[in-house]
């Protein structure tokens, strides 16, 4: 019995290890097809650039392009994903074996578009937020120069996004030229360009990063003053900058605040005119009060307001009372208004009360009185 | 003034004597402030707290705010006519000298209102004795027509922000939705706790819509006005006795 035991485990034994190799051997067996052996991803990546490392590789695609086949080892050691271990195989999913199988693409363009698509292999849920955004609606409406991973990230040579920050403007602004040229002399973009400051908004700050919508909607437009006050009711980052952080709690009391309050709530999808904080201030091209180019700067108020007020006259600025607490200096109409029913409201409210209860008391007294005699 | 005759009626075959109090003008007068300042507190009211459902119940489309606000103008126009009426006709009479006095605040009224105040706190037995209007009634009419005043010129400010700032600095338009909006509040609080106890609580008094008031009621309520119109040979019309 020992012995027949003894015997069937070292049967099972050598059984699980044929099994085992078998296994092993048919793992290996198709990467064996194209490397000599499982190898380290920097060693594929090797392979590769022992014909990619080639400047002048290049070839002729069916639309009459060219196309260059060089990888510079140098922007591929530089850039995140090489370092980590991420194979050439990762991203160009087709092509595994040498002589390459035929591709598909016709052009330069579809040729991008097609590679792409391994992105969302590993940054599925980023992926996921390109496919809500401005710029896959615009590719489905047909533009086919709309955006995709690698016109933002770059390909062979990705790097962090945001090292240093400004670089995500400078990217944006491949394609939003003119936006950034307004944006880089306002006081968010030169403090952020000149000081590398890190509290300024970049684009993707406001705009959103991989579902970026269209900020054209009136669904952006009113909930644009909660964006600003992201940043603009934060006490503490608006006390470095000497700002006051009561501009959003006091503009949602002033006149188009509670308008703009109403329609975010209830109509967010219906047009409507009540100034929000961009209106006034500008977009990308927001400068400080002081600045005399600031279309709130005292000098250029009125032709502001004037946008949707057009016939106002010079006293109307005074009217804005929107970003100022109620004080004597800044607002005496309000103020002393304010004195007077504050006072008032509760001396006659009180006093009728007194008043009227003191009747009262009186009369059920001489009625009890009347009705005992 | 027909107000200081004396009518006769009938009432249970027995003879009720009333004075006339108000004119057909100035019934008419209070039933159009009625109305005016009734759909102007409901259209307002929306319009102030327009975070709460029941604002939100009426206001349920940008359409039926420009809706309210049309019918919220549209009350103020009926309102500032009266206004107007309510003036023109002050002035008219002051101009022929024939302005009867009665409402006039006088000195007599904060010693009245003394006595009154002496006799709630049982401190005095009895209460004082009131012309044709007492220091309630006047207070009543003074106060709102200054709220009045207040609620209309406020509220043309903030109508024709811009025209106004063409004279006024522009503080005034903040200032005028503050105003507004409070003043129509305390108003509003103020007639309900005030003016209708006194008219409804206190006693019934629908003189301002009938336009007279029994015997009865003028000699409890009025008796320096009922001793009056009794001296100034009024007392000859008098047909029956005496309820």
């Amino acid at each position: 019995m020992k012995n027949i035991k003894l015997r069937n485990e070292s049967f099972l034994l050598a059984l699980a290890g044929m099994l085992a190799v078998l296994a092993i051997a048919l793992w290996v067996m198709p990467a064996r097809a194209s490397q000599p052996a499982a190898r380290p991803a920097q060693k594929t990546e090797e392979y590769c650039l022992s014909c990619h490392n080639n400047p002048d590789l290049s070839m002729t695609l069916p639309s009459g392009e060219t196309l260059s086949l060089y990888v510079s080892p140098d922007v591929l050691a530089n850039s995140i994903h090489s370092p980590l271990g991420i194979e050439c195989e990762a991203c160009h999913t087709t092509i595994s074996t040498y002589p390459h199988p035929e591709q598909p693409y016709q052009d330069r363009r579809s040729l991008s578009r097609g590679y792409y698509e391994a992105c969302q292999k590993c940054h599925s849920a980023n992926y996921a937020k390109t496919m809500d955004s401005m710029h896959n609606q615009a590719a489905q409406d047909g533009n086919l120069d709309a955006p995709i991973c690698t016109d933002c990230h770059g390909a062979h040579n990705v790097q962090k996004p945001d090292e240093p920050r400004s670089t995500i403007s400078t990217t944006c602004s491949k394609c939003h030229g003119e936006i950034y040229a307004e944006y880089k002399d306002s006081i968010h973009g030169s403090a952020l360009i000149q000081e590398n400051n890190q509290d300024v908004p970049v684009c993707t700050d406001c705009h959103g990063v991989h579902n970026v919508q269209d900020p054209r909607t009136n669904q952006f437009r009113v909930n644009s003053p909660e964006m600003c006050a992201g940043c603009h009711a934060n006490a503490e980052l608006m006390g470095k900058y000497n700002l006051s952080s009561d501009v959003y709690s006091l503009y949602e009391t002033s006149w188009h605040g509670v308008d703009v309050a109403v329609y975010k709530a209830r109509w967010p999808t219906i047009a409507h005119n009540s100034a929000v904080c961009t209106d006034c201030h500008g977009v990308h091209n927001i400068r400080k009060t002081s600045d005399p180019q600031s279309s709130v700067n005292s000098a250029n108020l009125l032709t502001t307001c004037k946008k949707c007020h057009e016939t106002a006259g010079p006293n109307w600025t005074g009217s804005w009372t929107g970003h100022v607490q109620i004080s004597l200096e800044k607002t005496p109409f309000v103020f002393y208004t304010q004195a007077f029913y504050t006072s008032f409201t509760p001396f006659v409210l009180w006093l009728s009360v007194i008043y009227v209860a003191l009747q009262i008391i009186r009369s059920t007294v001489d009625r009890v009185r009347r009705s005992l005699q | 003034m027909t107000q200081n005759k004396l009518q006769t009626e009938s009432r249970l075959g027995q003879a009720v004597r009333y004075f006339q109090r108000f004119t057909l003008a100035q019934r008419w007068e209070h039933t159009l402030l009625i109305l005016s300042l009734s759909v102007l507190l409901l259209t307002g009211l929306p319009q102030k707290y327009r975070d709460t459902s029941w604002s939100q119940a009426l206001l349920s489309s940008p359409e039926m705010v420009t809706n309210v606000q049309t019918v919220h103008h549209a009350a103020a126009l009926v309102l500032t006519l009266e206004i107007i009426f309510h003036l023109g006709n002050m002035i008219v009479l002051m101009i022929r000298r024939r302005l009867p006095g009665d409402m006039l605040p006088t000195w007599q009224d904060v010693k009245d209102a003394g006595e009154m105040v002496k006799y709630l706190l049982f401190i005095s037995g009895k209460k004082p004795k009131f012309g044709k209007y007492n220091f309630e009634q006047k207070f009543t009419y003074w106060f709102l027509f200054f709220a009045i005043g207040i609620l209309a010129f406020s509220g043309f400010v903030i109508w024709f922000p811009i025209q106004f700032t063409a004279i006024f600095p522009g503080g005034i338009i903040p200032a005028a939705k503050l105003a507004h909006s409070t003043e129509a509040i305390v108003t509003t609080l103020f007639v309900l706790i005030w003016h209708f106890y006194h008219v409804h609580f206190e006693r019934l008094n629908l003189s301002i819509f009938t336009g007279k008031l029994n015997e009865e009621d003028m000699k409890t309520y009025h008796e320096l006005e009922y001793d009056r119109l009794n001296k100034t040979g009024a007392k000859k019309e008098v047909k029956g006795g005496k309820k």
